[in-house]
């Protein structure tokens, strides 16, 4: 096996698991303050060989091996196998080089928290679980690794498992997730009995849609697509994501923007072969992706807490990416994954540096203001982060989501109206952050100054992994064109995917939005300092539609409590009420029959006597007579 | 020649039982049943068995063709093998507490009888082991359970009592036939397909499905069960879900199935109906439930939904799986129930409000039920998803709609067990006066909870072994 | 002639039935019961007689003294009942009750 496997392939899975082993029952016991750096020497391992993989796939090609059996029953069988392909080493790189630099941040910022081994422990699970989604070659396996990100994310959401919101918020993302799950499941299910044979993997169903039962296939596509609106958090199964903002900042920065939430575009772009021939589907993606990016658009503008506001955003951009998808551009859905996972880890990690620099969890626009003074680091990397985010030249997003929104245009008008709406949106909500933390203080803000912290750098463990991540945010847009050679190293449709090359000159609508919404957030927070609570206090209705995400928050919340109470009636007055009494009654009926038998033997020879001779009389009776 | 080595495997129990009684101090009784119960699991795990040379043992007839008939194969061996190892967990687990003599013997008894069940080819021998049974569990619930424990046992056993008696018609009812047919009297499980025909094939089928289905148990006939595990004790618990319910489906597998190949095929939609009325009304009773015990025994109806589900889509994965799942809901329950005897024992609490943040003071404790419930709600590799998926990959093959009711059972299995979990582990300190008693594992305790969680670990990440046993013993009923 | 001995036969066991079942007073009881074997063994005579079977007769003789035997035994409870200063009614000696 290693013959066939290159070693970097090997050490992707094996310096996790070892340093995960050699962390929990060696050093933990003894030192645990030093939980973290088996698990940090891991991590380098990690990204050097996830680049070394990329590289290789690229000039050499994708590899795809089986390894191990895992289930086998008569001719029916699944198994462990690796995939690395365009498609999977190009969101390798970019997952394992930036959640190396975040786990780096984490040792930072997690260094006061008692529970940092625990933290380090789970995080870096998480980070296995991730490395083996992308690179498995079969839908079980991939599910097996999707179901352990859940879990991972699970206990980190809920790691201040003292705070009822946490927990709240752990249990929410688990369960919305689970939800989620079921379509993937039942599609991994329908997956092996339309495909008989294969086992689910990749190269053994692609090949072969065309001849299975098209129902079958109708099926597996919608399913799939519903479990990636759960994992990728596109309407209707989005709304656990801001509230998964509960988590320490790492968390949110590794997986709740640039990795985990991603698993679902990649489970799209992955499953394209698939989804392609499916009627209706990829335009429902599109509309689907359109529709949640504008919503959450709209409603990050509207947000205080900046990690929510950041939340909305990769909901929104987690929207342009499927759009991508659904429009059968997956080479500009893909990068702009890639970018997305490099500018949302900066603009998590500033956000982070802020909250922690004023020792809270998390802050808000009120606590900050006018901290481009006081935090100059972070406002550069912020700034660069932000021009990524609206998609300015010649940053990152500038090459990736004026890609996607381009091709949005080309579909349709109505599809390009909210395309532009969502342009500028973006660009809207991201300059309003930029402007209300940094630019000020206004009246209504703290300035920094929070219940005597006085906000202050990062430290180096924080500042550097900031830094280096903003330039990629800089730099990975200019290399589309390598993208694009490396995505069609085993690509399992027809048509390579491409990634269109943006220029400058050409795009100028798209830029014009993006400086029109980045103008008109600075009208409206900066040259009018107190419009940003005053629409607030003067529609306090309107505020309530945004703060519950147009109704869909409550609707969900009532969907909980209706499942609750099924239960309640099912488990509590049904069963215990009913059936049970039902059958208890009948062990009373017998008891009384009982009871109706002895009344008869009333102790009285008379009455015993009397039994006797009727008894003999019927005898007599029957003798006689039959 | 009766003296063989499955006539040890379930004698040595059974003698042990009474030499434990004789020994009258609960101590040395118990380190004697320890030991005893570990030699048994030596004994059947080196059974010197083969796929294709199964070992049998047949005496002399007695009456109306009554032969004393054992035999092992493949599913037998994992059976008498998850027997064993839960009892030797369900004794190591009791040494928590002072026990008398009579409540080691009685788990010895009851492992004796269970490997009776397992290895019987008579029909009358089969029925005289599985109403030994019910007799030392009468005992643990009535004597060693918690405060309702006379009202549990009576219910467990006249419930249990009238499956067995429905059960015995059908045999009743298929031996004479054949007697009928053939002007033999014989009492063997094989060779009575097509012995009966019509009408009475049904009702045979049906009083078989009931016998075997109060056991398993099937929705509408479980009420007993969450009675007797909310009643008994955490040991008796885990034999009662480990192994006893298993008796069940193992009695489909072995009885009802093979004599009615194709009448139990043309049932599909209804036999289908009724495990996922399992495994979606036991999954939301379970959401319902406010004492551990009790959503652990509802999430073991839905569990065994799960294995009914693999046994009825008659498909070679379906049914390899449904039989795994047997062997993975007695490993996870297991778990289960030995965690929430260890809080009950501290604490005599066994609510899901009585406590909070648990992680702070047992995190152990909290390690090892945070794996458990991840087993028990399906998670991929661990055990718990292996029998699942394969099961209803069987099913989807089969009836599509049934593998919908399925995956929706494992959804919903998440719904109940979480909250459950976080209530308990995390959440705001409970009252200071239960939560302060809830110190964390003692060494034993954890020895036993690693060697069941690894035991999941393993079997979730490579379930061949096991597999490659099951697989040629029931792949016999595939269509 | 033969219709009146057993209509006596049956008068008799009537009227002993009768006692066993209304009367309460135990020594009442025991006479309808002496009565009934009596009426009883009337029949035996005279079937007996009618057949002209010599065992009839002999089996008449010993009902009599199988008779005498059970009222010396019934006698002496009812007698023992008398003397430990409980009532001798049916309805007060209940022990047997279910």
């Amino acid at each position: 096996m290693t013959a066939v496997l290159p070693l970097s392939a090997i050490l992707i899975f094996a310096a996790p698991i070892s340093a995960v082993l050699i962390s929990f029952f060696l050093v933990r016991p003894f030192k645990p303050r030093w939980t973290h750096w088996p698990i940090l020497i891991s991590c380098a391992v990690v990204a050097v060989s996830a680049v070394r993989i990329a590289m290789r796939v690229y000039t050499t090609g994708p590899l795809d091996v089986t390894l191990a059996q895992w289930m086998v029953a008569g001719s029916w069988s699944l198994s462990f196998g690796l995939r690395l392909d365009g498609l999977s080493s190009a969101v390798l790189a970019m997952v394992a080089v930036v959640g190396a630099l975040i786990h780096v941040y984490a040792a930072g910022y997690m260094e006061e928290d008692e529970c940092m081994p625990r933290f380090f422990l789970f995080f870096h699970l998480f980070y296995l679980a991730m490395i083996g989604l992308l690179t498995s070659n079969n839908y079980v396996q991939l599910y097996l690794f999707w179901e352990m990100v859940g879990m991972a994310s699970y206990y980190l959401i809920g790691f201040w498992y003292h705070k009822a919101t946490a927990r709240r918020a752990a249990m929410q993302a688990f369960l919305v997730n689970r939800v989620g799950d079921f379509g993937f499941m039942l599609a991994a299910l329908l997956l092996l009995s339309a495909f008989p044979g294969s086992g689910a993997r990749f190269t053994a169903v692609f090949p072969a849609v065309a001849k299975a039962p098209p129902a079958l296939v109708c099926a597996i596509g919608y399913l799939l697509f519903w479990a990636a609106t759960a994992k990728s958090a596109q309407f209707p199964l989005y709304f656990w994501l801001p509230d998964a903002m509960e988590g320490p900042t790492p968390v949110s920065a590794l997986m709740h923007a640039a990795t985990m939430v991603t698993a679902g575009i990649f489970l799209m772009a992955r499953s394209w072969p698939l989804i392609a021939g499916v009627p209706h589907l990829p335009h429902l993606i599109a509309w689907v992706g359109a529709a949640t990016a504008l919503g959450a658009g709209i409603v990050a503008a509207t947000k205080t807490d900046l990690k929510r506001i950041l939340a909305y955003s990769t909901v929104s951009h987690l929207g342009i990416m499927a759009l991508g998808v659904g429009l059968g551009e997956i080479g500009a859905g893909i990068f702009h994954l890639i970018t997305h996972g490099f500018f949302k880890a900066v603009l998590f990690l500033c956000a982070g540096n802020i909250a922690h620099g004023l020792g809270k969890p998390t802050a808000t626009v009120d606590e900050a203001g006018g901290l481009i003074k006081k935090m100059p680091l972070t406002f550069v990397c912020f700034t660069v982060a932000a021009f990524s985010l609206a998609g300015i030249w010649p940053f990152a997003g500038f090459y990736s989501k004026d890609a996607v929104l381009d091709a949005a245009h080309a579909f349709g008008p109505g599809m390009g109206l909210v395309a532009s709406a969502i342009g500028f949106m973006s660009a809207f909500y991201i300059f309003r952050m930029l402007f209300l933390v940094f630019l000020g203080p206004r009246p209504r803000q703290e300035g920094g100054e929070h219940g005597g912290h006085h906000i202050h750098e990062a430290g180096l463990w924080m500042g550097i992994p900031v830094l280096l991540i903003s330039i990629g945010a800089v730099c990975v847009g200019w290399f589309g064109g390598q993208l694009q050679s490396l995505l069609s190293m085993g690509w399992m449709a027809a048509a390579a995917p491409t990634v269109p090359h943006m220029k400058v000159l050409e795009a100028w609508p798209s830029l014009a939005l993006a400086f029109a919404g980045a103008a008109a957030s600075y009208w409206w927070t900066t040259i009018k300092p107190n419009w940003d609570w005053d629409w607030r206090e003067k529609s306090p209705a309107l505020a309530a539609v945004f703060a519950s995400d147009f109704g869909w928050k409550p609707a969900m919340a009532w969907v909980a409590q209706a499942v609750v109470a099924l239960s309640n009636w099912l488990g509590l007055s049904l069963d215990k009420g009913s059936w049970d009494r039902l059958i208890e009654a009948s062990a009373e009926g017998a008891v009384e029959a009982g009871g109706a038998g002895a009344a008869l033997a009333t102790g009285s020879v008379n009455d015993y006597v009397w039994w006797m001779a009727a008894g003999v009389a019927v005898l007599l009776l029957a003798v006689l007579f039959l | 020649m009766i003296f063989s080595p499955l006539t040890i495997l379930w004698a040595l129990p059974i003698v042990g039982g009474f030499l434990a009684l004789a020994l009258r101090s609960g101590k040395r009784a118990g380190v004697f049943s320890i030991a005893l119960s570990l030699i048994s699991l030596a004994f059947c795990a080196l059974l010197p068995w083969r796929e294709g040379a199964a070992l049998a043992v047949t005496g002399p007839a007695w009456a109306y063709g009554i032969h004393y008939a054992l035999s092992m194969d493949g599913l037998s061996w994992v059976m008498c093998l998850l027997n064993a190892f839960l009892t030797v967990i369900a004794l190591v687990s009791s040494l928590g507490e002072e026990r008398s003599a009579g409540y080691w013997a009685a788990f010895l008894f009851l492992e004796g009888a269970l490997m009776g069940v397992f290895l019987a080819s008579d029909l009358f021998l089969f029925y005289v082991f599985w109403e030994v049974v019910l007799i030392p569990m009468f005992f643990i619930i009535g004597l060693w359970g918690s405060a309702n424990r006379k009202h549990a046992a009576v219910k467990f056993f006249l419930f249990t009592f009238f499956g067995s008696v429905l059960m015995l018609l059908g045999i009743l009812a298929l031996v004479t036939l054949r007697h009928r047919a053939t002007g033999v009297w014989s009492w063997d499980m094989q060779g009575l397909q097509g012995v009966a025909t019509g009408p009475a094939a049904w009702a045979i089928f049906a009083a078989l499905t009931v016998g075997f289905g109060v056991k398993v148990p099937i929705v509408p006939l479980h009420t007993w069960l969450p009675d007797a595990h909310t009643e008994a004790p955490a040991a008796g618990s885990i034999m009662l879900a480990g192994v006893m319910l298993k008796m069940g489906v193992y009695g489909f597998l072995r009885i009802a199935i093979p004599i009615f190949p194709h009448l139990s095929w043309r049932l599909l939609p209804w036999l289908a109906a009724i495990a996922a009325i399992n495994i979606i009304y036991g999954a939301f009773c379970a959401l319902a439930q406010s004492d551990l015990k009790r959503l652990v025994a509802y999430s073991s109806i839905a569990h065994l939904g799960f294995c009914l589900v693999g046994v009825f889509s008659r498909t070679v994965e379906g049914l390899a799986g449904g039989t795994l799942q047997l062997i993975n809901h007695g490993l996870t329950t297991g778990a289960l129930f030995l965690m929430v005897g260890i809080l009950y024992e501290r604490s005599h609490k066994r609510g899901i409000r009585d406590f909070g943040a648990l992680f702070g003071q047992a995190p152990w404790l909290t390690f090892f039920f945070s794996f458990s419930i991840m087993a028990s709600i399906g998670l991929p590799g661990l055990n718990g998803f292996v029998g699942e998926f394969m099961s209803l990959a069987g099913a989807a093959r089969v009836l599509p709609i049934l593998a919908v009711a399925g995956v929706a059972g494992v959804t919903l299995a998440a719904a109940y067990a979480l909250p459950a979990y976080q209530l308990v582990f995390w959440g705001d300190r409970g009252p200071s006066s239960v939560s302060s008693h809830v110190t964390d594992l003692t060494v034993r305790e954890q020895a036993l909870l690693w060697v069941l969680c690894l035991g999941m670990l393993y079997i979730g990440l490579h379930p061949s072994g096991l597999l490659s046993v099951i697989t040629p013993a029931t792949k016999g009923l595939a269509l | 002639m033969n219709q009146a001995v057993w209509a006596v036969c049956f008068a008799l066991f009537a009227v002993g039935l009768s006692l066993l079942i209304l009367r309460r007073e135990l020594l009442v009881m025991l006479l309808g019961l002496e009565l009934m074997v009596n009426a009883a063994n009337i029949g035996v005579v005279y079937g007996a007689s009618l057949t002209g079977d010599a065992a009839g007769l002999s089996a008449a003789l010993l009902i009599i003294a199988v008779a005498a035997a059970e009222a010396v035994i019934g006698l002496s409870l009812i007698l023992r009942v008398y003397q430990s200063g409980r009532s001798p009614e049916s309805d007060v000696l209940r022990e047997l009750r279910g």
